[in-house]
């Protein structure tokens, strides 16, 4: 059998070491456009400021390459899947021919693409607009600031702010735009984002909400200022676009490969074509909570349904994808943020419990009917991964041995359980699920 | 794999567990330095049950989980499972972003008291033996395989 895994991030690499795990005789190759191995994506920004040494950010050694036998092929971008012939046609950067590599099964993991919105007077190839995705994103903004540098970054989402965070204390001013009236607008209600955005301005980054950049100026190929919706002008020689992310659909669509929002996959995340799989975030799922279709851009899920997809390629569909839910940690400059599902208060219906709510601390309980369905702590984790699982199981919440809202039980962790369904989780744990 | 197993029966709550774990993972592996000078997040912990009748205690850690959820989500490569199943975190690696608290559905890791790592049960491989189980003064905390505990 030849497994072929096309993408080296959260997604390939744990499908690559779950094959391995299952058959350990096959050639498993995987192929990356990608100049670096297998790296902590979500690690970018700490590299960006000095948090990790560059040896630190790669997610296994290079001995873990060569224990489990994993071909990596980088600097190659695979340009065709040929579905009828089983083979690919991909291009590496030294050559200019196209080089073939035939599979047995194949896997699509090549996640996303930052979203570049078309703005008058920008033109991406401007040496001095970044987007921040990648490791050599990151390399590449890096070594572009100086200690005078303005930074202007367009979207206050989570890659935004982890930008923002990461140059704040080593260039100018740093200036976060937001077309939202509140930063991180899809993981944190208004209350939270407040005490964010405040903490991250005492370290010296401005945020214009509300606005967007209708234009920018510039000389010399070079972006000089923008101009906002609001008619500020601001002065910008470093511009960081962090609006989002799109699946990327490419490859899939031209192989014929049914398409949505994401590449479609069944259960067992087999896309329309029964030897190739998807995984990540070009893929699409089932929101937990919504019941909607959806693409989320997580590591935890990509990481999962990797492992997933690389089950049932090596053992034959009996691994099932059930549906995920948003959910992130994430800290600003020594304040970490939880959040999972509904963030949202103003939603019909929803309960909203905020057991503690100071400066620099939150923590609030999102119920409807009976069940949890979100929540959003900072500065504070007890019982955070308890109430993940409420959500992910769906957990009536009468049927606890303790209220998970009042503030005398706050202490009490796995033991908001009773006796008998403690004893059961306890012994979930031993099998596979 | 053996694993420690908490029996909630016997369990007085005296958190001596808690007391020998930290001892356990300091540096000077003595019981008054490791709580006087060291400051360390145990990685075991007594969880009370307060019912009418009575109060009763378990002790809670890693399940070191057949599918862990941590391993999936640490960003970094920290969280990993070892050949012999044990989940282990690499403090070097370790940002400490708190995604493996986020989805741990335990609550069996903690951040770490310095902040810059999580902590959590590993055995006590390094230490050579599981020193919770050793010093628990009524058996309430055992190192039994996987199979042998379901037959209890």
């Amino acid at each position: 059998m030849r497994y072929l895994i096309v993408g080296n991030s959260a997604a390939g690499i744990n499908a690559a070491s779950e094959i391995r795990t299952k058959d350990s005789v096959s050639s498993i190759t995987m192929i990356s456009k990608d100049t670096f191995n297998t790296y902590g994506r979500p690690l970018i920004s700490y590299y960006l400021n000095n948090k990790i040494k560059p040896e630190d950010i790669y997610y296994h050694n290079k001995d873990f390459y060569i224990k489990h036998d994993i071909k990596v092929l980088l600097n190659s971008e695979v340009k065709e899947i040929d579905i009828k012939r089983k083979k690919i046609l991909f291009c590496t950067k030294t050559k200019h021919n196209n080089d073939i590599l035939v599979y047995d099964k194949l896997l699509i993991a090549i996640g996303s693409n930052p979203i570049l919105p078309s703005i008058a007077g920008l033109d991406y190839n401007y040496t001095n607009v970044f987007t921040f995705l990648s490791y050599e994103d990151s390399i590449k903004l890096k070594s572009s600031i100086t200690r005078t540098s303005k930074v202007v970054i367009l979207g206050a989402g989570l890659i935004g702010l982890k930008v923002a965070e990461g140059l704040a204390e080593q260039v100018k001013n740093v200036t976060v735009i937001d077309l939202s009236d509140r930063i991180m607008s899809s993981n944190l209600d208004q209350a939270s984002a407040n005490i964010i955005q405040k903490h991250m301005e005492n370290h010296n980054i401005k945020f214009q909400l509300k606005s967007s950049i209708t234009n920018v100026n510039n000389t010399h190929n070079l972006v000089t200022e923008v101009i906002l919706s609001t008619g500020d002008i601001i002065a910008c020689d470093i511009l960081i676009i962090a609006i989002g992310v799109l699946p990327n659909l490419n490859l899939a669509y031209k192989a014929g490969l049914k398409v949505n929002k994401g590449i479609i996959v069944n259960e067992y995340l087999q896309t329309s074509n029964e030897d190739i799989y998807a995984a990540g975030d070009c893929v699409e799922s089932v929101d937990l909570l919504s019941n909607k279709k959806s693409v989320f851009a997580l590591w935890t899920s990509a990481a999962n349904q990797g492992k997933i997809a690389g089950e049932n390629m090596s053992q034959g569909n009996h691994s099932k994808f059930l549906s995920e839910f948003a959910m992130n940690a994430i800290s600003f400059f020594g304040m970490h943020i939880l959040s999972a599902g509904v963030v949202n208060t103003n939603l019909q219906n929803i309960q909203s419990v905020t057991m503690k709510c100071q400066s620099n601390q939150l923590c609030r309980l999102n119920i409807l009917n009976n069940n949890l369905v979100g929540f959003i702590m900072i500065n504070e984790n007890k019982r955070a991964g308890i109430y993940t699982a409420l959500i992910r199981n769906k957990t009536q919440l009468s049927s606890l041995a303790y209220d998970i809202t009042n503030h005398q039980n706050s202490n009490v962790g796995f033991n908001v359980y009773s006796t008998t369904e403690r004893k059961r989780l306890l012994d979930l744990a031993n099998i596979k699920i | 794999m053996k694993k420690i197993y908490a029996l909630e029966e016997r369990c007085l709550g005296c958190r001596l567990c808690e007391v020998y774990c930290k001892t356990a993972h300091s540096k000077s592996k003595n019981i008054i330095k490791a709580h006087k000078e060291e400051d360390i997040e145990s990685a075991i912990f007594i969880e009370e049950i307060i019912s009418e009748k009575q109060i009763s205690y378990f002790a809670l850690q890693c399940r070191h989980c057949a599918d862990p959820q941590c391993v999936k989500a640490c960003i970094s490569g920290a969280m990993y499972k070892d050949d012999d199943g044990i989940v282990k975190n690499d403090k070097k690696k370790c940002v400490s972003c708190l995604s493996c608290i986020l989805v741990c559905p335990f609550g069996a890791i903690k951040l770490g008291k310095d902040g810059k790592t999580v902590s959590k049960c590993d055995l006590c491989v390094d230490y050579g033996k599981s020193l919770c189980v050793e010093k628990c003064p009524n058996n309430a905390i055992e190192l039994l395989e996987e199979h042998y505990k379901k037959e209890i």
